[in-house]
This record gives C-alpha cells, structure tokens and sequence, in this order.
C-alpha cells in the first residue's frame, strides 16, 4: 500500500490525536451552547462552532452544525482579525454579524475570542448562533419589503465584548438595545462567550501535554491533511465541466418571470471551480446573498459528496469561485441579504444535481424549500396582554435518489440538524393552535424512486390582538424539481380563510405584515422532494406500499404512475394491483405525455379555474404555472418553467 | 438449603451468571454463549453451567437485551398508534432532524408503527387542560373494530396535551379495553406525563409495542424458574438502574429497552463503593465497543435524553452511559490521505482479530497487546491460543511499513490512538459535564478495560484504578446488587417566583401515594420504601432544565433556586443570580430497598507474593520491553501489595500495572492501582 500523505512532520499518533482532539473541542462547545442557550432557533440548533488558526483560518467544525455555516467562520474570524490584530490581549472576546464581511446573515452573530500562551495567539475559539431577533422592522428580522439592510436588523462589524476579562456593558447594551428581546440577547453573549472558554480550556490542556509548537503544527497539518484528501478525490474524478440553471419564484421590483441562478462546475486536475456567469442582478427584496452565503452553499453541497473528511480550511483551498459582483449571489452592502438561504438552497441543488451526473451513485433530485412563519402580535389569554411571537419552520420531502426514495418529512437543506418544534409548546407560548400537523398525501414528487413527503400545517389564532402574520418562503413557482425523467413535486404557499367565511385567500410564498385575527385560519404545506427517475418505471408494488400507508392516493397512483389498483379491505389497508389496467393506463400515459408540455398553457390554466385540474395535474402533467388563487397564468415563468422540465425530465422518457 | 441470591446478564455475545451465597457471601461468577433465537435458554444454559439448584434460590434477578434487540431487529407484534386526529405523524415527522447531517444516503430508520397502521379519532384538548372537543365515542369504536379486525396486541394511545388532562385518553383506553380484550395498551398520559408530543408518544409508542414482547418473555421465564423449584418473584433489571416485578415490566416494558448497559455502570458504582470511593468513571471495555459511566457522590449520571435508535427518544429515566467503537477487536487502519485510525470497525468474535487465527489479517487493538507482551499467548486460561506470528504480520503489512515505523512502534501507535479515543469518550461525559477527572477513581472492567485502565487514568489525571475480581463477569455483580426501583414524573411549568411550596408539596405527596401503591403491590413493605424528590429548572428563556434534588417535605421554593445556582456554575461554568428562574418538572424516584447481602470479606494477609513467571513487556515511553513479572491472579491474597511494572493474569481478563505504580489487592480482591507521580 502506497500512502501519499504530505509532508508531515507529526507522528501518526500525535496527528491522529490532535485531530480529534480538535473535533471534540468544537463538540464540547456544541454541547454548552444547547445546554444554557437562550435563543430558541439557536436551541433548535441553528448553531455552529469552529477552531479558527492564528491567520482565521479554519481549523476544525463541529460535526452538528448547521450546513449554511459551514464555509464562512474562516471569513468572520479575518474580518476580526483585521480589524484588531495588534490589540488583541488575554480576556478579551470580538462579536461579529457582518455578511458583507463574509457572515451569513444579521441573526448570526459571531463571538470569537483569540486563545494565547505566553501573550502569542496560538487560535481562535468561535461560536456562531442564529438569534431570534437583531432588530429592524419586524419582529425577527426578516422584512421582504427590505431592498437594503437598514430595514433588517443592526450591523455588527468587529467589536470587543470583552476587554481583557471585563464585560463592556456599553458595547453589549447597544446592540441589545437595538433588538425586541434584550434580556435574551445577554443570555446568548454570555452562552457564547463561555462556549469559546471550553474551547480555550481544552486547547491550553493540549498546550500543557504537547506543547505550544506542536498543536500550532497540528492546526496546520489537519488542514493540509483535509486538502491532501479532497484534491486526492477530485483528481480521481474526470475532468469535465457540468451546467444547470435553477430559480427563485420572482423579483418583486420587476415583471413576472423566474430568477435565475446559473452554475457552472469544472472539474480540472485536483481543483474544482463553480462558476455563477449568468446569475440575475440583485433582486428587490431580502432573497439576495452576499458571498459568504454563497461560499457557504458551495461548501454545503461539495461536502455532501465528502461526507467523512472533517471540515476545515483545507476543504475549501481546492475551490475557486466566479460570482460575478453584484449578481444575486454576490450582494454588495447595503442590500439586503437576510433571506440569503433561498439563493443558498437553489445553489445546493443545483449542486446536488451536478453531483447526481458526477457521482450516479449517490443521485438526487430536488428537496423542498425552506420556509419560516411569523406571526406576531398580543396573547389575550395573559391579564398583561404579552407580546407574543409564534415563529415556526416546517420539515419537508428530499428528492428521490438513485436507489431508494427521497427521506419524508426532514429539514431542510439549510441545515438537517435543525429541529421541528413541538405544537404542544407552541401552543402554550402563543394563542396559536394547530388543527392539523401531518403528512400531506401525494405530496412526493413521481418518479421511478418518489420523493420524500412534506407535511401540512393548519392553525387557527386563538384569542390575540393587533396581530400580524409574515412568511418567507420559495417556491411557489419555480416548484421543485425531478430529475433523470422524474417529476416535480407541488408548490409551496400559503392560504388564509378568515373567520365566518367559507372561501380560502391565496398568499403564496412571500408576503409580510398581513393582519389577522382571532378565528382566522392559515394553512401551509411543504413540498415533497422531487422525483427520480421516470415514474412509469416504478415497481407497481411500490405504489401499492405507498397507497397502503396514504403517501399516495388511489387516484394519483393512477394519474402519476399509471398504477390501478383494486381495493380488497380498506380496513386491513389491503389492495391489489390490476396488472391489465395498470399496462394500459402506463401506455396512454407515455403516449399522450410529451404532447400535454405543449398544450396552449392558457387552456390548462383555465381548466384549473374551472376546478377540472388541481396544482398537481398543472406542474406535474402540464408545466404550467399559474397565480394558484386566482389561476392566472404566468406566461413567462410557464415558459421557463417547461423548459427546465424538457431537460429535467422528459428528455429521459424513453418511447413505450 | 443454602440460600442463593442469582443474577443472570444476558449480554450480546455472552451470558453471564453470578451466584451469591449469602450465608458464606462467597460469589462465584460463570459466563456462557449467549442464544439470540431464544435468548431464554442462555439463561437456562447459564443456571446449568453454574449447577444451581433453583430451589436453594431466595432471590433471582435479571438484566436482558431482549426489548433492546426487538427494537432494533424490528421483529415487533403487530401493532397501532390511535392518535388525534391531525396529529398521526407525529412519530413520522419526529423532531425532523438526522443524526448523519452530511450523507444523504444514510437514513433516520423508520418509525416504528407503520403510517397505516396510526389511526385518528376526533377529539382535542388544549394547553390549558380544556377539553374543546370531547372524544367521539362512535368513532373510537369504529377505530376499535378496525383494530380487532387487525388482530393487533398492542396500541398505544396517544392525544394532544393528555398530559395536562387525560380524560380523553383514558376514555379511548377503556373502549380499546373493553373491544381489545388481551391487547396491550399504553395510554400516553399513563406511561410518562410530560409536555411535548413526539418525546411523550415516542415513549409510549416503545412502551406499547415492547408489552407483548415482555410479558411473554417474563411469563415463559418465571414459568420456568417456578417449574425449576424458585418460589419468589422474577425481578426485571431496568434502564433506570433498579429492578421490577415481572408483573409490573410487562406494564412499563419500555423501561427494559436499555437494561443490558445499565448492569455495568451499577456494578461500577458498587465496586468503588466497596473501595471507599464515592465518585467513579466506569470503562467496560469489551470486544467491540467500550460503555464508559459516571458516579458523583454515590450516584450514577442518569438522562433522560436517550434512544435505542436516532429520532425515537425514550423518556424514561436511564442511566447515562456513553457508548463508543473502542474494544480489544477494534480495526487499526490507514486511510487513503495517510491518517492512523482505530474502529469504530471491529472484528468482533468471530472472526476475531489476527492472532486468533480465525481467518482475518486486519490487526487490531488486541493484536498490538499481544505484540507488546502486554497479553500473554492465551487467553481463558488456554481456551484461545494466540498467534503472535499472524498479529505480528498484520501490524507490519497493514500499519508499520506504511507508516515506515517498526512493529513494535506500530503496535504502541495503534494502542495509543485507541486510548486516545477512548479518552475523549471520559473527557465529553466527565469534563465537558463539570467534573474534574482529578476527583475520580477510573473503575476498568469488561474484557480489555484492565489493559487500558491505567494508561486512560494517566491521559485524564485520574489517580486511582479499579480492577474488579472478574472483569469479564462484572455486569452480572451489578443485577444482583440493585434495589426495586420506579420513576415517576409530571410536568410543572411555572415562574419559581410564582410558585407556592405547599402546591408543590402536594403535588409531590400525591405522586408518593401513587408511588407508595406501587411499591406495595410488588410486596414491599412500608419501612423499605425510600423515595427521593427533585425538580427541573431552568433559568427563564432557557431550553434545557437541570435537575435538581429536593427534601420532602418541601418547603422552601428559595432553596431549591440556590440549588439550582450552584448546579449550573458546576455544570457549565456560570450562573446569573438575577435572572428568575423557572420550574420545569417535578420527579420523585420510589425505592423498595431489598436487603443486601455482604460479599464475602477477605483477611489482608498482605505481603507481596511471587510472580509465576516473567515475559518482555513494553510500556509507554520505554523503548525497549522490560522483563515483567507475571501473577496470576488466583495466587494473590487480599492485602498484597507489589509495585509496577507488573502483568496479573487471569480467566476473563488481563491487568496491566506499568512501572511506577503500585497494586495492592483489597477486602474483596479488587486490584487497586495507584498511579501516584505517574497520573501527573
């Protein structure tokens, strides 16, 4: 056996140990933040933590983290470097939120305190937490009407938290002073602040048994290892060069059509480069990222198909990136980047797409959109009238994969570590009941391997007041995907039937500030992944399975797969495949369906309003896009939409 | 008639018996195969192997990993979930999180009741207790009907909110019992009151589907043990740390899914008790995996944050045991960037690392011992013959001429990284919890711990080891030394400054009468019982509660505040006096305490005995092997006392005693090392 390994100057045993001593620091810090944090997004663990070498860069991330952190402690870590280099001293501690610095976005907020020996930094200890507010014009900071940052929360560049051990009051009490919530705002520094000292304790006992030089050699050698296997890997790939084009729902400040974010990957030697030539400008809402997202999504999705290298620095030396300045995906201050996880998780896919041709073996199609819900206002069961904040995410479908379906109901590619919150505390914290949380039936996308489930939530607000309801979502529209002849899923919104009246009102993905009131009603769904393959070529016992366990309907067994199925005994779920029907209904399908992406896309739109056609039949038979109230058709994101479905999907329907 | 007290361990490769006479307190240990297709008859076999009478037995207890290993074979009775209506997922949809964040092909596994098989009946209750819709009884009989067609024997029921008013839940229970006769149900609000869906159903869901499994289990065993002549109750070990009546295990079965790890950490705990030490580290370090526990001021660690499998969390108390990929079987390999790794892949027993010449030629932890001399060239007193040769090939092909060490320093390589794994497996359940390893004794049993125990207790400062007697069998000791033991809980969610001690004392007094209920019934009698009382709090804003023990009655809410305080400077460094603090839950721990019998104590003779031979040994920092003496184990008298370097053999184990520490042998033959300079 031939072992390549650089040239390192540590023993096999020393390496190996510092290199999981590293890991289990920035654990150890996982685990104090989980334990005493007081922000519930950061509890929901929307969190991360990193080992940052003396010039920043990354040394070891926790093996929890949240995946759109990965990629950019590097970059804040810098940025307080920069900023303080010569004046850093025992004690003290930085706080950082800057996205325009290489942050995520504001409710990130970076402490980082420099560990020294002998007054020489040897490292940083960094713990980044997602807070539940850092100000602006709504609660939780996430305005769609904000072009640019002033409306969305306040601004960290790099500042002392802590002068030499001593607590700055001042500099903490402005920043809290800015946000809805102070008192947690002091909680979480003081969380974060002591999550950085378990890792300085940890790294001084290291120091104490191994030396000053030889951890600093460990740092450096654990990146060099790490790039040592991710350029070995990449070079045994072939050289090639992979395009695909994926979009968000729109640009608010312009005409209705999709947005698009073009990625192009090549792969040359043991380098890889992704290049976004071709992105849409910076859009007219908060959907913009700048580049330490995208860096970020970069990382997220390379490191899906490197799921055992630990990350650090080493990772991302054999990356390059084109993003050109002012796109989409390379936002300049002041504009706004807070919603900067849409175009993270269109990077993603897009990525995971690239990779399903790079690596056949570990293929998969579309996962769902991310989607938060605020709804704000006073809780009247409380004599005190209490403000209250109900802010929930949903888990939805993944795509299917090359072997077996996409997963059911799991977070979203933002970050699989993050947890769904339980009705039951929510209820008793907000006046805000939910009268349904399940599955919803036929949410997968069809395909030879379906899509993971997504899930419908339906609330109604209890006894409240001056209240008030946003959602952040994508999607709607640029539904998600299948891939290799799969189909897409559905689309994502949200519908609100107010009190006493019977018909539901369509808000789709985005919307803010939207009054409503005790008795109203808002439901929301969640996508299921999108397909794998063509559906006509899934097993029809696998339908039947689907069927038995209501994943899939009777009907839409029939219209998606061409599978009819008998029933023998509902109450034993117990069913039969009619193997004639089955064969016909498969063959009329495969006739008719290329011709239905060409159908007048006005004719099926009208059907939709006519009640002869739902969402489903328009996406997955038609291609078709519509305003799903009023059901309106939206000509040039049909247009598009269509032709990213020819190429995704029925570009591999073979003739039956 | 003697009079025995039994405890048989059934453990995933092994069986293990202990036998307590408690007249002479002699124990006498004996280990069998474990028999996973009816893992009744080990048990059985072991009874035999040890030659009992079941007739001279007062007392016979039993820890099993028969409801850990049906969760995860998944062969289950059939079984379903009736949940309200809206709310069928919410096993499925869980807390949505995976415990792989990175490989989109490793899965969460499935829940463990099918989504057909989750029925719905309208009815809701809401936060605070009010019922807003009453259960639809015509549609709970329909469900029920279903369910019969189904043949299912076990449903768990499971509402929103039950836990603050049951009366829904308890109504569907009584109609599934009055249609279901035989079937076993599990009503959510019953088995664990606490706030949060997925976490209370979860455990419900375990505890239902595991009833059937148990209470044959249970039946067909104390239809055997009765047959065999033994006249008492079958005591059940559980995750807890205590034991049950049979009767009542097939009631909180759920209980039993982790009971296998929790004998180990008991014993642990005795064993350090017996040498004087309140505050233990147990390492059971066997062929494949190391489960490493603590004990602070007499207690064990206890979680209730725990599964069988990721996404399925168990509520019921459990001892907290870390479990790691680190045994005598574990893989040393290279990977393709050039990195030394041990595990988490192991050989197992069969085919067993190189040395047992059983087909493998990957080395392992054990075969790197065998070439530091530090194992002898067989084990089980000459069972298994270890070939040096074969060890010796595998170290040098697969470690030493790619590392382009010698073997020698390969064999040292692999043994350090697995001790360094094993180190961060103490560090995140000790340091990264508040306590300075420093205060412990490190308590090294299983197969291998006694080889690793001392170098782990340098790497981590610990002063003290423990070597039990039998190493191998120790697991068992701890079945045999528990009490009956039940937990009880209830949700309490309120501001500490609004709370009235007496609300809280009778809260507390009710849960001790239901507790006093349930001990008796399992034949305990009113001077035996012992219950403890604590409470959940946390500060106001925060996510997780601390547990804090409380005295009965209670009377000051002030107290437990300071408590409360001084708990979470000790656990995560810091406290902020002027935040308020909340109250989170109430636990009160029921203990039926069952008379102990003494084992037996040894006269210390003393001395230091003679070695029966020597070998080469190599030890950390020394570059060339130091010719060692060699005891067996069975020659030492209680009291001997002999300085390091030094080997002692015996049966199940081999104890490793590096130079510059001492060994002296205890009362009750344990071998305690003192490092002395050598831990600093």
């Amino acid at each position: 056996m031939s072992v390549a390994r650089p040239n390192f100057s540590l023993d096999p045993v020393t390496f190996e140990v510092l290199k999981n001593s590293f890991i289990t620091t920035v654990d150890q810090m996982a685990e104090q933040i989980i334990r005493t944090c007081h922000s519930f997004v950061i509890y929901n663990r929307d969190f991360s933590n990193g080992l940052n070498d003396v010039n920043g860069d990354s040394v070891a991330q926790g093996n929890m983290d949240i995946a759109s952190h990965v990629g950019t402690l590097h970059y804040t870590c810098k940025s307080v470097i920069e900023e303080f280099a010569d004046d850093m001293h025992p004690g003290d501690v930085f706080m950082i939120n800057d996205p325009y610095a290489g942050g995520t976005h504001f409710n990130d907020v970076r402490i980082v305190r420099p560990i020294m020996v002998d007054g020489e930094i040897i490292c940083f200890a960094q713990s980044n937490g997602h807070w539940t507010d850092v100000g602006g014009s709504v609660p939780g900071s996430f305005d769609v009407q904000a072009k640019e940052m002033f409306r969305e929360g306040i601004r960290i560049p790099a500042v002392r938290l802590f002068d030499k051990g001593v607590f700055r009051r001042d500099v903490a009490n402005l920043v809290a002073s800015n946000t809805r919530d102070p008192s947690a705002i002091f909680g979480d520094m003081h969380a974060q602040s002591e999550a950085t000292r378990v890792a300085e304790r940890e790294i001084l006992r290291l120091v104490d048994k191994y030396g000053k030089d030889t951890v600093v050699t460990g740092m450096k050698e654990v990146q060099d290892y790490v790039e040592h296997a991710t350029r070995r890997r990449i070079s045994e790939l072939p050289d090639g060069s992979w395009e695909t084009e994926d979009y968000l729902d729109r640009d608010p400040g312009g005409g209705e059509s999709l947005i698009p974010i073009h990625t192009k990957l090549v792969i040359e030697g043991d380098e890889v480069t992704y290049d976004f030539t071709g992105s849409h400008g910076t859009i007219a809402t908060l959907y913009n990222s700048a580049f330490g997202g995208t860096f970020s999504a970069i990382v997220a999705g390379m490191k899906t198909y490197f799921p055992d290298l630990p990350l650090n620095s080493g990772f991302y030396r054999p990356l390059n990136v084109i993003a050109p300045a002012d796109s989409i995906v390379d936002a300049k201050w002041p504009i706004a980047v807070s919603g900067f996880l849409m175009p993270f998780e269109k990077i993603v896919n897009s990525i995971f797409e690239i990779w399903s041709e790079i690596m056949p073996e570990r293929g998969m199609a579309c996962a769902f959109n991310l989607e938060y819900l605020l709804v704000g206002g006073r809780d009247l069961r409380s004599r005190e009238k209490n403000i209250f904040m109900f802010y929930d995410w949903l888990p939805g479908g993944w795509g299917g994969r090359s072997d077996r379906d996409g997963c059911n109901v799991t977070t979203a590619c933002f970050g699989t570590g993050l947890q769904t919150q339980p009705s039951e505390g929510q209820e008793r914290l907000c006046p805000v009941m939910a009268d349904h949380h399940q599955i919803l039936t036929d949410s997968p996308g069809p395909g030879k391997y379906r899509g993971g489930a997504g899930v419908i939530k339906t609330s109604t607000i209890g006894a409240a007041d001056e209240t008030i309801i946003s959602y952040i979502c994508d999607r709607e529209r640029s539904v998600v995907w299948g891939i290799k002849g799969g189909l897409p899923s559905m689309p994502h919104g949200l519908w609100i039937r107010r009190k006493d009246r019977d018909e539901k009102e369509w808000f789709g993905s985005l919307f803010s500030d939207e009054p409503i009131g005790s008795g109203d009603v808002f439901s929301r769904s969640t996508a299921g992944g999108g397909g794998l393959g063509d559906p006509l070529e899934r097993d029809p016992a696998a339908v039947m399975r689907d069927v038995e366990d209501d994943y899939v309907s009777l009907e839409r067994a029939k219209t998606d797969y061409g599978v009819v199925l008998r029933t023998i005994d509902p109450d034993l779920a117990q069913y039969e495949v009619d193997v004639e029907a089955t064969k016909s209904a498969r063959a009329e399908i495969a006739a008719a369906r290329a011709g239905w992406l060409d159908e007048e896309p006005e004719v099926a739109a009208g059907r939709y309003q006519a009640g002869e056609l739902n969402e489903f039949d328009l996406v997955r038979r038609y291609g078709v896009i519509v305003d799903w109230g009023s059901g309106e058709l939206l000509p040039k994101t049909t247009e598009q939409f269509r032709a990213m479905m020819r190429k995704r999907s029925a570009v591999h329907w073979q003739a039956k | 008639m003697r009079n025995l007290r039994i405890a048989v361990d059934i453990g995933g490769t092994f069986t293990d018996i202990c036998v307590l006479d408690e007249s002479s307190g002699e124990l006498r240990v004996a280990k069998t195969a474990s028999t996973p297709a009816d893992p009744m008859d080990g048990a059985m076999n072991a009874l035999a192997v040890a030659d009992v009478d079941l007739h001279d037995v007062t007392l016979f207890s039993h820890g099993t990993t028969v409801a850990t290993n049906a969760l995860i074979t998944r062969r289950l009775p059939p079984s379903a979930m009736v949940c309200t209506d809206g709310y069928r997922d919410v096993i499925e949809i869980r807390r949505s999180n995976k415990e792989e964040l990175w490989d989109t092909y490793k899965d969460v596994a499935p829940p463990y009741i099918r989504r057909r098989d989750r029925l719905v009946v309208p009815e809701r209750t809401d936060y605070s207790g009010a019922i807003i819709k009453p259960l639809d009884e015509a549609a709970a009989r329909e469900v029920a009907r279903i369910l019969k067609k189904r043949a299912v024997e076990a449903v768990a029921v499971c509402f929103m909110n039950s836990f603050i008013n049951p009366t829904n839940e308890v109504r569907m229970r009584e109609i599934l019992e009055a249609e279901l006769p035989g079937v076993a149900i599990s009503a959510s609000s019953q088995t664990i009151p606490e706030i949060f869906e997925h976490e209370r159903f979860s455990t419900t869901v375990v505890n239902a589907i595991l009833s059937p499994v148990i209470g044959r289990y249970v039946a067909r065993m104390s239809e055997a043990l009765a047959e065999g002549g033994y006249a008492n109750d079958l005591l059940m070990l559980h995750s807890g740390g205590g034991v049950m009546t049979a009767a009542t295990a097939k009631n909180f079965a759920g209980r039993l899914a982790g009971s296998g790890i929790a004998a180990g950490a008991i014993a642990s705990r005795h064993i350090a008790g017996l040498c004087g030490y309140d505050n233990a580290i147990g390492l059971d370090m066997g062929g494949t995996s190391c489960d490493v526990s603590l004990v602070y001021g007499g207690d064990l660690r206890v979680t209730k944050e725990w599964h069988i499998e990721f996404g399925y969390p168990i509520r019921f108390p459990s001892i907290e045991v870390l479990t790691i990929g680190a045994g005598g079987g574990s893989l040393a390999w290279i990977d393709d960037d050039g990195a030394l790794h041990s595990g988490p892949q192991s050989a197992g027993a069969d085919p067993g690392p190189a040395c047992y010449d059983r087909g493998s030629a990957t080395p392992t932890t054990t075969d790197a011992n065998l070439l530091l001399g530090r194992l002898g060239d067989e084990l089980a007193g000459g069972q298994i013959k270890l070939d040096r040769k074969a060890a010796a090939e595998a170290v040098t092909s697969d470690i030493a001429e790619p590392l382009k060490l010698t073997p020698t320093a390969a064999a040292k390589a692999i043994v350090s990284v697995a001790n360094a794994n094993m180190a961060d497996a103490v560090r995140l359940i000790s340091i990264s919890r508040g306590y300075d390893p420093r205060d412990f004794a490190l308590v090294a049993f299983g197969g291998a711990g006694a080889l690793h125990g001392v170098a782990l207790a340098k790497e981590l400062s610990i002063p003290t080891v423990i070597v039990p007697p039998n190493p191998g069998v120790t697991s068992a000791i701890g079945c045999l030394l528990v009490d009956i033991r039940h937990d009880f809980s209830r949700s309490y969610l309120k501001a500490a400054a609004a709370a009235s001690p007496g609300d809280i004392e009778a809260q507390f007094a009710a849960m001790q009468s239901e507790a006093a209920e349930q001990l008796e019934s399992e034949g305990v009698a009113p001077q035996d019982m012992v219950f403890q009382r604590s409470i959940d709090m946390m500060y106001a804003g925060q996510w997780r509660s601390l547990q804090v023990p409380v005295p009965a009655p209670f009377d000051s809410v002030d107290d437990a505040v300071e408590l409360f305080h001084r708990d979470h400077e000790r656990e995560y460094a810091y406290r902020r006096d002027v935040e308020p603090v909340d109250l989170f839950r109430l636990n009160l721990t029921a203990i039926g305490e069952v008379a102990k019998a003494e084992l037996m104590r040894h006269a210390e003779k003393g001395g230091t005995p003679e070695p029966s031979t020597t070998r080469p040994v190599y030890f950390d920092g020394q570059e060339e092997p130091i010719e060692t003496p060699i005891y067996r184990h069975e020659d030492l008298p209680a009291g001997a006392v002999m300085a390091g370097p030094l080997v002692i053999e015996q049966l199940d184990s081999t104890v490793l005693v590096p130079p510059g520490c001492r060994a002296e042998t205890g009362a009750w033959l344990n071998i305690i090392i003192h490092l002395g300079e050598a831990s600093r």
